[in-house]
């Protein structure tokens, strides 16, 4: 090929090639994934963390030793395997795949006090943060088996997180039952149930 | 040979254009170092070197400058031309020609580096397996047919569609998608129905879905390497009888919203956009070691179950730093992990000319060498022929 040619075709080739970078509209069809419940997203804050945060690495965060609360799920609930993090951990299954998640974990002392966790759950529902006095009148309190339990509910329509905060000799457990409102709303008595069983060791004291 | 090709080719061919472009592409590197500490480096390398016209703002000026791709392309084919024009097979210049095409594959590997290259993440928790890997900074709209009860048939539209409010017909979405609103940036709040100021967010920004409980504002843009952009979007669903409504859609929000049209569910999110891969990684096991009595790090390691569909493959693999996994055309680094949550995140890198930068420097080594290996051979055959003098 004669040199000039050559030339030509670079010049008339090189420059547009730089317009293929453009996203297009994508289509696809996937294995449906397993639903997971959007504070698995976004726990621990109300907004949601950048992806990026370099701060992450290595930040142990050190759970509750000591002796634990003992429980009764109901049965239909299916356990999950306990992590690091969580005590205890169930799926309960609800209508059409929309699934909830109930979590129990517990850390040592207050963990910032019952305000700043009943508003960290709020900002997992993209709920704004509520003063004490407005809290003070959605918290629901009972003792039972020596236990004093503060128990919330927070719906922001779509999705809803039933939670009771359990302070147990010098840390505290959170029970945490959060999914789409409609599968709370058939739950809840069952949660409720369910905070009934559970029980201290002997040796603890609140 | 017309006028016009001799007058084209003089200036293509001409050592002054390339005195020009390695001045300009000089200009280019200084201020764009500059303009790094505003703008941050993904912001800098998209807007300085992966475009033909850079704008540098210093103070109130705006001042244009050729950018990366309009000075290296130049560049290129200059020196393709250069070559192409001058060519002449001999020995002597072999060494020349040789580390002239090094630099012409370095160019063109850069290039394609810049078209081509994927660095996405991958955060899986213990025990769970992903088969996508998720953008840094690109979201996407994701429309999600779920009436199949396995599967998920999903129409992703990128952010730059929406940012451009392109209205998007798709074969397999009944309705067009028009995007009405959009910030690049915006923080979400509930919206207090009760207090009419319009900062407030008086007026409903959306009708349907979570849309008129939420507020929006809109932030500046950030290019801090910590901080993310997180966009907001109003789309307006159109079907074939007219509009089914608008939505709001963020990925703040954290759950899709749903909506039955024409005997179908959808599910409608704005979410990081997603790369899906033939194969899924469940994470078993997340290791942080610190040396004993420190707090100090000693080794991040992620133990990693890879399958794919078809059961070729199905191997435990163990990614800690500087031993990443190669798969597919994929690398996948340990980036970070939060061992506490049983939490890892794998840097997934896709870049298929990796390996041509590598390429170019041996070939320019190697021109250099036998460059000056032949003018030495050259120099002291000169001293043997005249050993009187």
């Amino acid at each position: 090929m004669s040199s000039h040619r050559c030339f030509f075709a670079l010049v008339s080739l090189a420059l547009p090639v730089a317009g293929c970078r453009e996203r297009q509209v994508a289509s696809y069809r996937v294995l449906r994934e397993k639903e997971l419940p959007p504070a698995s997203v976004a726990a621990g804050a109300p907004s949601s963390p950048a992806p990026n945060t370099p701060a992450m690495s290595g930040n142990a965060v050190s759970t509750a030793n000591g002796p634990g609360l003992t429980w009764t799920a109901p049965t239909h609930w299916k356990p999950i395997a306990a992590s690091a993090m969580r005590k205890g951990s169930y799926a309960v299954a609800g209508i059409g795949g929309a699934d909830a998640d109930l979590s129990i974990t517990a850390f040592p002392g207050d963990v910032g006090g019952e305000l700043a966790n009943l508003n960290r759950w709020r900002g997992q529902l993209s709920l704004a943060p509520a003063s004490a006095a407005e809290l003070a009148a959605t918290i629901t309190r009972f003792e039972q088996g020596g236990l004093k339990f503060a128990v919330v509910d927070f719906d922001n329509g779509q999705q809803r997180l039933l939670g009771a905060i359990v302070p147990v000799s010098g840390s505290t457990w959170f029970f945490k039952l959060l999914g789409p409102a409609a599968t709370l709303a058939k739950e809840k008595s069952a949660f409720l149930e369910f905070l009934q069983t559970v029980k201290a060791p002997s040796s603890a004291t609140p | 040979m017309s006028a016009l090709y001799r007058q084209l080719r003089d200036v293509f061919v001409s050592l002054k254009l390339t005195v020009v472009l390695l001045a300009l592409s000089l200009i280019l590197v200084f201020a764009s170092t500059l303009a790094q500490v505003d703008l941050g480096i993904y912001a800098v390398q998209e807007e300085f070197y992966r475009s033909f016209v850079a704008i540098w703002r210093v103070g109130g000026l705006a001042l244009p400058l050729p950018g990366g791709y309009l000075v290296g392309g130049l560049l290129l084919i200059n020196l393709v031309a250069a070559h192409l024009h001058r060519l002449k097979l001999q020995w002597r210049k072999a060494g020349i020609q040789l580390t002239h095409s090094g630099l012409i594959v370095l160019l063109i590997g850069e290039l394609l580096t810049g078209l081509w290259q994927e660095d996405f993440q991958m955060a899986i928790n213990e025990g769970d397996s992903k088969n996508y890997s998720e953008s840094f900074r690109l979201y996407e709209l994701a429309v999600i047919d779920t009436t199949d009860p396995k599967f998920d048939d999903v129409v992703a539209i990128p952010d730059s569609h929406l940012a451009r409010a392109t209205v998007v017909q798709h074969p397999k979405l009944p309705f067009r998608v028009v995007t009405k609103t959009y910030f690049p940036n915006a923080a979400l709040a509930r919206r207090d129905a009760s207090a009419p100021s319009p900062a407030a967010g008086a007026v409903p920004i959306a009708t349907q879905g979570i849309g008129p409980n939420v507020a929006v504002t809109p932030l500046p843009l950030t290019y801090k390497m910590n901080e993310n952009n997180v966009p907001a979007a109003v789309v307006e669903l159109i079907g074939a009888d007219g509009s089914l409504g608008t939505w709001l859609v963020s990925p703040d929000l954290g759950a899709p919203q749903t909506l039955t049209h024409a005997g179908r569910t959808w599910r409608i999110a704005l979410r990081i956009a997603r790369a899906y891969k033939p194969f899924s990684l469940q994470l078993l096991k997340v290791t942080h070691d610190i040396y004993v009595g420190t707090d100090l790090p000693k080794n991040f390691s992620s133990r990693i179950k890879l399958t794919t569909p078809d059961g070729r493959d199905d191997r435990e693999v163990l990614i800690y730093m500087n031993n990443p996994l190669r798969y597919g055309g994929y690398t996948f680094y340990q980036y970070q992990m939060d061992s506490a949550r049983g939490l890892t995140v794998l840097q997934v890198v896709r870049n298929p000319s990796w390996l041509l930068p590598y390429v170019a420097c041996i070939m320019m080594a190697a021109g250099l060498l036998l460059q000056f290996g032949l003018s030495l051979l050259a120099f002291i055959a000169k001293r043997r022929v005249s050993p009187t003098t």
